[in-house]
């Protein structure tokens, strides 16, 4: 037989701890996240996956002064290529959407690309690569695509894979029924099947909900308002403002309980380009005070229009 | 019960009787045995003999009526079913309005499968195919009704309606389109089954055994009969032999004739149409792919995967589908057209390399174009060109199955009852010929 060397990771993980508990505070946190992200790669992925605490509305690159494109940066290659590549929801009205009348890429993430495209080139030079919620991640640190403008929460895990601008929306999660539906919010549909994108922080949230809904992954948001028109789940949870846009599209269904998450959406950006990171903060920056956040929020989200989320940083 | 060792008599009077009939010690007792046995032996020859023309003309009418019926059927329904999921599919690829054309192709190709569905319902009786055909059946209607949902929403400007038009591409592709396969595939090893036993050897072998037990028993029993009574010919005897021998004159002509034709049907007809049918069906889903890539808005390359893996079955090259069905057709009239496909197959492939380059490199307005409009270079104007050979090919081998199918069947035309008039003939001959002989005994 084959030694099975991963039986003996739980004692070293135990033997590990309580040296780092004896040694040095400060290393300490250091070495234990290390043997525990060695540990939980070779057990669980995703369910032991242990993250490092971290301020997720925080953690940008502050900008350097006004959007500018530095000769040797990332926006030069970017802009000796001719478009910027993002990769965009074609199905998440109304942040990411195809507009059937006319078979245009529309919505509020967008006009927030259009606008770093235009910083870039003067005008939006942009390829849309339609993603789906899962291929987020892969997408961005393969360089398949420059920046992704996908409704994505900023948060700690994510972190560990990309970079993310500073918070340019702020959501939190819902539950969509049915008009004739009793339920008032996750807790009312236990054993119930609930609808929401597969690789979303949604159906992660669905299925470490205490009343144990049956999660329903699909690829798009409006694969579950199908779902749900046709009677195959009872319920769709995810951001509210993405259950406003799907209840836009069908009056027989209403937003019920009280928001229950956090979601700050932030762009993502591989890691290997912080000149960028700090170029599309300064775009931002530029929307968040002249005036084109609150005027794409009031063509898209509706009014009253709050005051856009601050940019905070790391440092 | 009896007791032991009292060993049981024989009643007296019957069993002599028949011991007299069964030994046959004298002339007349002899006679009217072989009267007795050599009418039934003509009776039971009649009886073989049609049975397995029935068999057999059974075997050829269900190759010329049901089977092929059912084949073509199953080709026409994935044909429809395909081209409707591609038309509903590129009406949505070009955003805004959806072009009129688009619709009323799209709504021709639903009629068309349901009209063929509904014959090969009534083709299939109880076959195999038939639960494929209810699974047609049920899911038509189904599907049908998202795309309307999905052309309803999309009429409102809803970005639902892609939604629903996934849900109704993911229940063709993954449940209908493989069952309309299913009933071409069926049928066609239905066809097979059945021109085997229009043709098949083991049959044949019956037959003849039958004749040259009754042709043996039919010359002893006039050799007997000269020995006996010294007389040269008996007229009796002498008719059954030549209805005898007619009979087997004819089965053997008629099942010989059958015979080469119905081989002559398979080989230039079922053979080929079913080989080009897979390659038409394969081309058919490749080209579907080829603008669900386009539509697909989830970035994911699964249906230009499937492209590649059609491509690649398809050919031509050693043992894909194109060569293979170029081969089985040389010599039968589909053949040149077969060999005109795959010239066009690569011409295609080309064509399609050019559509995804320019979808790419960011010029999807252009690819969509070339694969939605009709142009010099144009990928659907090339698709054309290798569909257009698949079907000419195959309905000139269809032709020739019917004909020579039809052929084989005519063959076995009053067969049936002649082996039995025939045979009914052999059995009044040898009575009327031993009776009167007997008659000379009184």
């Amino acid at each position: 037989m084959k030694p099975r060397r991963w039986l003996s990771l739980p004692p070293l993980l135990i033997v590990a701890v309580a040296m780092a508990c004896w040694a040095v505070p400060g290393s300490a946190a250091v070495q234990s996240a290390a043997v525990q992200s060695a540990a939980a790669h070779r057990l669980a992925p995703a369910a032991v996956r242990a993250t490092p605490s971290c301020n997720p509305v925080a953690s940008s690159l502050r900008p350097t002064g006004p959007p500018r494109v530095t000769p040797g940066s990332f926006m030069a290659k970017i802009r000796a290529r001719g478009y910027l590549i993002a990769g965009v929801s074609q199905s998440t009205y109304p942040f990411g959407f195809v507009d059937p009348l006319n078979g245009n890429t529309e919505g509020f993430d967008i006009d927030v690309v259009r606008a770093i495209a235009k910083a870039i080139f003067g005008k939006p030079n942009v390829e849309f690569k339609a993603i789906s919620d899962a291929q987020r991640i892969p997408e961005v640190q393969s360089g398949a695509v420059d920046i992704v403008a996908h409704t994505m929460t900023i948060n700690c895990a994510r972190l560990q894979d990309v970079d993310f601008s500073t918070v340019y929306f702020e959501a939190g999660q819902q539950v969509l029924v049915l008009k004739n539906s009793r339920a008032k919010s996750l807790a009312g549909l236990g054993g119930k099947k609930v609808c929401a994108t597969a690789g979303s922080t949604s159906i992660a949230n669905i299925k470490a909900a205490p009343s144990h809904p049956i999660a329903v992954p699909v690829t798009n948001f409006t694969d579950c308002l199908v779902l749900l028109q046709q009677d195959d789940v009872a319920a769709i949870s995810t951001d509210n403002d993405i259950l406003a846009g799907l209840a836009a599209q069908d009056p027989w269904t209403k937003i019920v309980g009280p928001v229950f998450t956090s979601e700050p959406y932030g762009l993502a950006i591989s890691k290997q380009h912080p000149d960028f990171v700090q170029f599309v903060n300064a775009v931002l920056q530029q929307m968040r005070t002249d005036g084109q956040w609150a005027a794409s929020y009031a063509h898209w989200v509706g009014t009253p229009v709050p005051a856009p989320p601050p940019a905070r940083y790391k440092d | 019960m009896t007791a032991v060792g009292d060993p049981p008599r024989p009643a007296q009077g019957a069993r002599p009787a028949l011991g007299q009939f069964v030994r046959a010690t004298t002339t007349p007792a002899k006679l009217r045995l072989l009267l007795a046995g050599l009418v039934a032996l003509c009776l039971v020859w009649g009886a073989v003999a049609a049975w397995v023309v029935s068999q057999r003309a059974a075997g050829a009418n269900d190759a010329v009526s049901s089977s092929e019926t059912l084949s073509l059927d199953g080709q026409q329904i994935y044909r429809a079913l395909s081209d409707a999921d591609a038309t509903a599919a590129s009406a949505f690829l070009s955003g805004g309005l959806e072009p009129i054309n688009g619709t009323a192709r799209y709504q021709a190709d639903i009629a068309r499968a349901a009209a063929h569905l509904e014959s090969a319902t009534a083709a299939a009786g109880h076959s195999p195919a038939a639960r494929d055909l209810a699974t047609l059946s049920a899911g038509l209607p189904v599907y049908t009704g998202e795309v309307q949902t999905a052309r309803a929403d999309n009429r409102l400007g809803l970005p639902l309606g892609a939604a629903y038009l996934r849900e109704a591409s993911a229940l063709m592709r993954g449940t209908l389109l493989p069952a309309a396969r299913h009933v071409s595939a069926q049928a066609d090893a239905q066809l097979a089954a059945a021109s085997g036993q229009a043709t098949g050897l083991p049959l044949a072998l019956v037959l003849l055994v039958a004749a040259v037990i009754v042709g043996y028993v039919l010359y002893r029993a006039q050799r007997w009969l000269l020995l006996r009574t010294h007389r040269r010919l008996n007229p009796g005897l002498a008719l059954a032999s030549v209805a005898g021998v007619i009979s087997l004159l004819w089965l053997a002509i008629a099942l010989t004739v059958a015979r080469a034709d119905l081989l002559q049907a398979r080989e230039h007809g079922s053979t080929p149409v079913a080989a080009l049918a897979r390659a038409d069906i394969a081309a058919l889903q490749a080209h579907a792919d080829e603008s669900l890539t386009l539509i697909d808005a989830q970035g994911d390359d699964s249906f230009q995967a499937d492209y590649l893996a059609i491509q690649h079955r398809l050919g031509p090259g050693p043992g894909t589908l194109l060569t293979n069905a170029a081969s089985t057709a040389q010599g039968s009239p589909g053949g040149g057209s077969a060999r005109a496909a795959t010239t066009a197959a690569t011409a295609w492939y080309r064509a399609h390399k050019t559509v995804r380059a320019l979808d790419d490199n960011g010029q999807h307005t252009r690819a969509v174009q070339l694969v939605t409009t009709q142009g010099p270079g144009h990928s659907s104007t090339l698709f054309g060109h290798l569909d257009g050979s698949l079907t000419s090919a195959i309905a000139a081998d269809q032709a020739v199955f019917r004909v020579h199918a039809t052929a084989g069947r005519n063959a076995f035309t009053g067969l049936e009852i002649g082996v039995i008039v025939l045979s009914l003939i052999m059995a009044a001959g040898c009575a009327l010929g031993l009776s009167r002989r007997l008659a000379e005994y009184r």
